[in-house]
């Protein structure tokens, strides 16, 4: 408003200013007919007042001071002419210079016209933002921050900081290490038997939330097999080994090849082909003939016959059953008790016998628990052998590993010229398995999926 | 009758067990995750008793595992990780097949991985049950340490077993805990005791590998990816247990002996350490640095119920111990290039002995040939070139020899060009009455102190030494048969003499000078044994005299049958002198 009210003021200072009224009058004026308005009200003036030339002349003003920064009236003489003194001379000086460079300068300093569209071309200073040096709620924040101080300055800590510096004081463990491979080769080791750590917190809580370990089962803490984890070769293994040592190991390895190859020999047995099933001339040309001689056919007949006599026979016993009369039922019946008496009879005096048996029946009693002590002795040797014996745990049966040997002319005569014999991996491999600690299998074979076929290509056959 | 119907195997065995394509679908793994974990958790297949009843009726062949077994799975925390790594896979091969490199090497960040210390803590509660359970882990760490990096299995697992059994020989050498050592056409047995417990293994020999192709490789390194772990532990409770740095350091002192001008020939730099620890020739650094522990003697106390015999027996077998573990005490060793440097290196060490080879064959060695104070050179050729007077040249055979006789041996028999004696097993215990092939005879009457005839004389002289040491022996065993018969040897002087009376012969009457009877206490002593033993058997009861006489039908019986082995043997060494002496002439 006060802007505005200034210039009115200068406006008003202004020599071509024309006071309301006559501007009015001039108005009457041109109109020829006069419109009767109350004036009263504000509406009114607004409505029926001719404000152009106000408007026009402040437009004016408006403009000079854009283009010049204030009005030309009040601009002293010095700003508003200058004296012709011809062509300046320096306009001279510079035409020789070289033409490339002041294409580059003119480059150089010319700048893009749309930056110059939208420069700020009006003179007048924008306004002065007063926001910008106001802060809100001013007051308050001073006085928050000026008790602030005086509390620092006595050693109170906002509760807020407390609680932070709380936080802090609460172990936290340093960035979650990368896990490293297992079988990283500088891994570290430390003493897993010698801290007794005990979990804190609640068993129950524990236990709950999955993070305590289940025991393991006393059970499984038993070895599957009483074999020693290494067994170590006989002495006539011994790389230089002692004669009958060695004869013993040889004579061993025999007997299991002497064994395969019965095993081997059985089954060809088996399978050969038994000469009397082969076909001879004979059986050939019956063969031939089957069929074609009507003798045969007779034969067969006569076999027929007796078959059907037979059946007349069983046809006949299933007819006869007939009624018994009521003297036979009870002769029968008295006869059945009569039996049973006797047999309790039997059975009484047997009893009475026993006694006098005493020592006999004690001699058998003896000779019975005998045996059955013999039996649960063998059966129990039986079962501590079968402990150390490979279980059957798959399809596949354990195969003992071929026996290590060397010939005696295979022995070598120093450790340099030693050839070691088998192989330790496979050793080992078998030891587990016998031990029962994997079950046997088999490599699994390859299988082709898509059946393969050959084609001849084309360059191929155009050569053969 | 009434209640519900019974159905068919619903009850009873058939739910105790489950099959494993069961169980591996009850954990949702794969077959090979399945497996491995089994292999890690200690759970292993069962051979049920009924197996018709066990497989609902079906008589094929499965695999069975314990249900519960099977339910103590569920709760281990790796199955997890194995589900990770599947998924982890699963991702990467995507990201391969899209070609998206940059997710590739994201993934590959973060790779799941998992540890296997809390199974280790798990399955073995204390030291002493994961020490028992150590033979399976050596065996496989040292063979896996000998495999070639040709990707059979990960370089890394190569490398790490190498550094464990490294580890473990260290501690061997540094508690001298080594007993016995065996060469077999496999590999190398070794036997060391290790806080009271007998720790057997086997280490192949070097560069003798064959791949089998019927060994489940997978299998295998899953155990020794466990195994490896457990080692690792193990070790770490031995050193500190002989106060030693854990991850072995050297001694400084021999350090600095160790250090050379030009290690880069041997090795990479990040290598070099554990080369050097590899050579086997220093010695480790010790926790608190003291340069010689004090051994002070242990004090006895006899347990209630132990007599001083028994006693002075241990203290005995304990002294023999002491003086087995330092045979090769001030003994200086050299190794020529062509025998087997690790296993000598390491054998030596462990009984006291320096070891060192030729500059250009390893890292570690401490001095050179032309050392003047090398005692003993060992050579496997048939002759060398250049002799130096004061020290023997022997064949490698010697040194394990002389450890398992548990005495130096002569070294006559091992000199260059030699025909060895045999290496017998020291894993052979030889009872009461059993043949005892000569050789081991002699390694015997060599330990009990006495002195055989030098090796210079006659064949026959040998022999002889040889008869009598067997009959030494008999004697030993069966002493009462020996009364026996020397007791005839008195009856039948007496009979002599009532013979010649009864022939009406007058007897010879002489005086002859009197002698002193020499009273011999020792035997007196034996005679009073035996008498008592005799009484003894007199008063047995009939029952315990039928079992006495069975043992000693056994025992005789047993002897009768070395006996004859003995025989057999002496013909045998007849006909090869024989042939000897014809092929000399």
């Amino acid at each position: 408003m006060a802007a505005a009210r200034r210039l009115k003021r200068v406006v008003a200072s202004q020599p071509g200013f024309i006071n309301l009224k006559s501007t009015s009058d001039a108005a009457d004026s041109i109109s020829s007919r006069r419109k009767r308005v109350n004036k009263n009200k504000k509406k009114n003036w607004h409505k029926h007042s001719d404000i152009n030339d106000v408007e026009e002349f402040l437009e004016d003003v408006r403009l000079q001071e854009r283009t010049t920064g204030g009005l030309l009236s009040e601009k002293p003489d010095d700003n508003l002419f200058f004296l012709d003194l011809g062509q300046p001379k320096k306009a001279e000086q510079k035409a020789p210079e070289p033409v490339e460079e002041k294409k580059r300068r003119k480059k150089v300093s010319r700048p893009l016209r749309i930056d110059l569209i939208l420069q700020h071309d009006s003179l007048v200073p924008p306004p002065k933002d007063v926001l910008a040096h106001q802060q809100p709620n001013a007051k308050k924040l001073r006085r928050i921050a000026q008790k602030a101080e005086q509390l620092a300055a006595k050693g109170v800590v906002p509760r807020r900081q407390k609680q932070l510096l709380r936080r802090q004081a609460v172990v936290r463990t340093a960035k979650k290490a990368v896990t490293e491979a297992n079988n990283n080769p500088d891994r570290e080791y430390y003493d897993i038997w010698g801290q007794e750590t005990k979990s804190p917190g609640d068993p129950w809580f524990l236990q709950q939330t999955g993070k305590k370990r289940v025991k393991r089962p006393e059970k499984l803490n038993e070895k599957p097999s009483v074999l020693p984890a290494v067994e170590v070769i006989a002495p006539g293994g011994s790389y230089n080994p002692d004669f009958f040592s060695h004869q013993a190991l040889l004579e061993k390895a025999h007997e299991v090849e002497v064994k395969k190859q019965k095993e081997e020999e059985k089954i060809e047995k088996q399978l050969a082909v038994n000469k009397e099933d082969t076909a001879t001339e004979e059986t050939t040309f019956r063969e031939q003939v089957e069929g074609l001689v009507e003798e045969d056919e007779e034969e067969e007949d006569a076999e027929t016959v007796p078959n059907e006599e037979e059946e007349d026979v069983t046809v006949g016993a299933i007819t006869q059953a007939e009624k018994k009369t009521e003297k036979q039922r009870k002769r029968e019946k008295a006869y059945k008790i009569k039996e049973q008496q006797r047999l309790a009879d039997r059975r009484q005096t047997g009893r009475q016998q026993q006694l006098f048996q005493l020592r006999s029946i004690k001699a058998s009693i003896k000779q019975d628990e005998e045996k059955t002590e013999t039996k649960q002795k063998l059966r129990k040797a039986k079962q501590e052998a079968q402990k150390a014996q490979p279980r059957r745990l798959g399809k596949l049966k354990f195969q003992p590993q071929d026996m290590e040997v060397q010939l005696s002319d295979e022995l070598a005569g120093s450790l340099r010229q030693l050839k070691p014999e088998g192989s330790v991996l496979k050793d080992r491999f078998k030891s587990l398995q016998k031990r029962n600690l994997i079950e046997p299998r088999e490599r699994a074979k390859f299988k082709r999926r898509l059946k393969v076929k050959y084609v001849e290509k084309r360059a191929f056959r155009e050569i053969t | 009758m009434g209640g519900l119907q019974k159905k068919k195997f619903e009850r009873g065995s058939a739910t105790n067990y489950i099959t494993r394509n069961k169980a591996r679908k009850k954990l949702q793994l794969s077959l090979p995750d399945f497996r491995r974990l089994c292999i890690l958790k200690g759970i292993y297949p069962h051979e049920p008793k009924h197996k018709k009843k066990v497989n609902k009726g079906s008589t094929a062949p499965r695999t069975f595992y314990l249900l519960k077994d099977i339910r103590f799975l569920l709760h281990e925390p790796i199955v997890g990780k194995f589900r990770d790594y599947k998924v982890f896979v699963r991702k990467l091969k995507k990201a391969y097949g899209k070609s998206e490199y940059s997710s590739v090497e994201r993934l590959r960040e973060n790779k799941p991985t998992y540890k296997l210390d809390h199974i280790i803590k798990e399955r073995y509660p204390s030291f002493i049950d994961a020490l028992r359970d150590i033979d399976d882990a050596l065996c496989m760490s040292f063979l896996f340490s000998t495999f070639a990096r040709t990707g059979k299995c990960h370089v890394q697992t190569i490398q790490l077993c190498r550094r464990l059994t490294v580890e473990w020989m260290n501690y061997v050498i540094a508690s001298r805990s080594l007993r016995k050592v065996f060469l077999s056409i496999k590999g190398i047995y070794y036997q060391a005791e290790v806080m009271g417990q007998l720790v057997t293994w086997l280490v192949p020999y070097q560069f003798s590998h064959d791949h089998p192709t019927d060994v489940d490789y997978r299998v295998m390194a899953t155990f020794t990816e466990l195994y490896t772990t457990l080692l690792g532990f193990v070790n770490f409770r031995l050193y500190h247990s002989l106060n030693l740095l854990y991850p072995p350091k050297l001694d400084t002192k021999s350090e600095s002996e160790l250090k050379e001008a030009n290690e880069d020939d041997y090795a990479m730099n990040s290598e070099c350490y554990l080369e050097k620890l590899s050579a086997l020739s220093a010695s480790l650094a010790r926790v608190v640095s003291t340069a010689e522990e004090e051994e002070g003697e242990v004090d006895q106390f006899p347990v209630e119920g132990e007599d001083m015999e028994k006693m002075e027996a241990r203290e005995k077998e304990q002294k023999q111990l002491e003086a087995h573990k330092k045979i090769f005490e001030g003994l200086k060793f050299f190794l020529n290039r062509e025998v087997p440097r690790e296993s000598l290196a390491f054998v030596i060490r462990c009984f006291g002995g320096e070891v060192s080879w030729d500059k250009s064959v390893g890292i570690g060695s401490t001095y050179e040939v032309t050392e003047e104070t090398i005692t003993h050179q060992i050579v496997d050729r048939p002759n060398t070139d250049k002799q130096y007077i004061n020290r023997y040249y022997i064949q490698p055979q010697w040194v394990y020899d002389c450890v398992n006789a548990k005495v130096l041996l002569p070294v006559e028999d091992y000199f260059l060009g030699v025909t060895l004696p045999p290496h017998l097993s020291p894993f052979v215990e030889e009872n009461e009455g059993d043949y005892v092939p000569p050789e081991k005879l002699k390694i015997m009457a060599l330990q009990r102190g006495e002195k055989t005839a030098p090796e210079q004389e006659d064949d026959n002289e040998e022999e002889d030494d040889e008869e009598e040491d067997d009959e030494g022996d008999d004697e030993d065993e069966n002493d009462d048969e020996e009364e026996d018969e020397e007791g005839g040897a008195e009856e039948n002087n007496l009979k002599k003499m009532e013979e010649q009376r009864s022939q009406g012969k007058s007897l010879q009457v002489k005086v002859t000078p009197g002698k002193m009877k020499v009273v011999d206490s020792a035997r007196l002593e034996q005679e009073e044994k035996a008498e008592e033993k005799r009484l003894a058997i007199m008063m047995m009861k009939k029952k315990e005299k039928y079992l006495y006489d069975k043992i000693m039908f056994g025992k005789k019986r047993k002897t009768r049958e070395a006996n004859k082995l003995a025989a057999k043997r002496k013909a045998y060494d007849d006909a090869e002198k024989v042939k000897k002496k014809k092929a000399k002439k």
